[in-house]
């Protein structure tokens, strides 16, 4: 058998994931020790990045021409909207070189070893489902339901699984949901048009638990602990990392918080590209 | 030792309690292996529902007194008139969905059992701090009478006497007991809190009980802001297997349904057909 991660990255004119991927991968490889390979339909700029030879265990080319619009903030008072492209993950059962694979978003900063234990475990299939916001004063209940009248909410951010007949289920389901998604969000009551992975994992785990709380997928160790991307990564060094997080009621303002050996998902991605490039991400 | 479920039924001008009765009967003999329930009532039921019932039985001691607001003035006549040694009192707007023969096993070491954790169609536990300030605020236990479990013994009849007392009198016990908030009508689950409270049986809510059931008001699904009508809010569907989903969450056990209008003949066919294999 063997393990390792798996990243998606797929640039757009204003993103550049492959950048973002390298430097998680280093940080899995640094934390887990697990080989990483990278999917993404933008090989061409690996060129940019030398060192993805060590990097990356394997390069699997992916198509994914279909882009969504979001509106990406950086900070509370700056934001674009530009392309989004998420449609490949459920590919990941199909493309991954391992029997048992990490599949982790590229603005997730693995910077513990928690995640060791979900990868020697037994279970099939491990995603989080609750999750911490650094801030500590935003409404978190978007992320108990994916709303007020439907299906516990469950993070594609990161996960792992094991190629067994139920997980190749779960995939084509995800699969079916993406297709039919107009469907999907009707029934489901999600008012936005817009694909979300966290959604449609969502929904399938909940069918695959036959409708209702079941055991299909395990809960991954701790919490998913995250910053929005009205927030800012400031730096990191060595297992810490600092973040200015935006103010209630003051926009503009941020209060500085920082996390020590604990895995961030970052999603303002412009201040963990700007980190990247140059050591400070404000 | 006999067993069986009871419910306490009266018509009014809107509401056709005898019908909900008929369904959630059907829907105990498609589910159950306990499947006796007998039907408290002083109206007229028809010919075709009646085989589903164990026994039917009229309200006894009836006197002039008005109708009270939801017709809680004869509850406590359930313990003197129930055919069984050991007796589950249901709502009749309610639908068994599954087996619940181990309530059975666990409610035989108790004299006298409340429900006390209602839950939303999503699995959450209810938040009673809306509903039941008045129980709150006195510092009363929160029994649901829709769902509750009594064996023929002295501390059960002590209690239904009890409640006799409260339900007879209720504006002076409310006064006494649940002034803090007062309600100003007579509601049987405010009447038991009273009762058991004046019993000293805090205790027969026993926070370990499997007795539980989905409550379907809308006001108390956690939703903002709270709709007038569940039915009209989230989509809903009971198969011919007997499996009902609501928004898109399979339910279990037992549903109050609450609505009057959710038992319609698609359901009633559905059920008729379940209950006879």
């Amino acid at each position: 058998m063997t393990t390792g991660a798996l990243i998606f990255a797929q640039n757009t004119i204003g993103i550049d994931y492959v950048k973002l991927a390298l430097f998680s991968a280093k940080q899995i490889k640094k934390h887990l020790g697990i080989p990483v390979s990278l999917a993404t339909d933008s090989q061409a700029w690996l060129e940019f990045y030398p060192e993805h030879t060590e990097v990356f265990d394997k390069i699997i080319p992916i198509v994914g021409n279909t882009t969504q619009q979001k509106k990406f903030y950086d900070g509370t008072l700056a934001y674009q909207t530009a392309e989004w492209k998420n449609l490949t993950r459920n590919q990941a059962y199909d493309i991954t070189p391992y029997s048992r694979t990490l599949v982790i978003d590229s603005d997730y900063i693995i910077n513990s070893t928690t995640l060791i234990k979900a990868l020697n475990n037994t279970y099939s299939f491990q995603i989080f489902r609750k999750s911490f916001d650094l801030a500590g004063w935003r409404d978190t209940s978007p992320f108990d339901r994916i709303n007020q009248y439907s299906v516990p909410f469950y993070w594609g951010t990161v996960f792992i699984f094991e190629k067994t007949a139920s997980t190749r289920s779960l995939f084509d389901l995800i699969e079916y949901i993406k297709l039919n998604w107009e469907f999907f969000r009707i029934i489901y009551k999600i008012d936005s048009p817009t694909f979300r992975n966290d959604f449609a994992f969502s929904i399938a785990i909940h069918i695959m638990n036959g409708m209702t709380e079941g055991d299909f997928a395990q809960e991954l160790p701790g919490l998913m602990t995250y910053v929005l991307d009205r927030d800012i990564l400031v730096k990191m060094k060595e297992d810490k990392i600092q973040f200015l997080v935006e103010k209630a009621h003051y926009p503009g303002e941020y209060t500085l918080v920082s996390t020590n050996s604990t895995d961030v998902h970052v999603m303002n991605k412009q201040s963990l590209s700007r980190f990247i490039d140059g050591g400070y991400g404000v | 030792m006999s067993k069986g479920f009871i419910v306490l039924a009266q018509n009014t001008n809107d509401i056709d309690y005898i019908h909900q009765a008929y369904a959630l009967a059907l829907s105990i003999h498609a589910t159950q292996s306990e499947t006796a329930i007998s039907i408290i009532t002083n109206d007229n039921i028809p010919e075709e529902y009646q085989e589903v019932f164990d026994q039917i039985i009229p309200i006894p001691w009836i006197t002039d007194t008005i109708p009270t607001r939801y017709v809680a003035e004869h509850r406590w006549k359930i313990y003197h008139v129930t055919p069984y040694d050991e007796t589950i009192v249901l709502d009749t707007d309610m639908l068994f969905l599954q087996d619940i023969n181990d309530w059975w096993w666990y409610c035989q070491d108790h004299d006298l059992l409340f429900c006390t954790t209602a839950r939303d169609y999503k699995g959450d536990v209810i938040n009673n701090s809306i509903y039941r300030k008045t129980f709150i605020a006195n510092d009363l236990p929160s029994p649901y009478f829709a769902l509750h479990y009594f064996k023929k013994s002295e501390r059960a009849e002590y209690f239904y006497k009890t409640l006799e007392f409260v339900v007879n009198n209720w504006a002076w016990c409310y006064g006494k007991l649940a002034s803090e908030y007062y309600q100003n009508w007579l509601s049987v689950d405010l009447a038991a809190a009273i009762a058991l409270e004046l019993c000293g049986y805090n205790s027969s809510a026993d926070v370990c009980s499997p007795l539980q059931f989905v409550h379907m008001k809308a006001g108390v699904q956690g939703w903002h802001p709270a709709p007038a009508n569940w039915r009209q809010t989230i989509p809903y569907s009971f198969t011919k297997d007997g499996e009902l989903t609501v928004g898109n969450i399979r339910q279990h056990y037992l549903f109050h349904y609450v609505e009057k209008d959710f038992i319609d003949l698609d359901i009633i066919q559905k059920l008729k057909r379940l209950a006879n294999g």
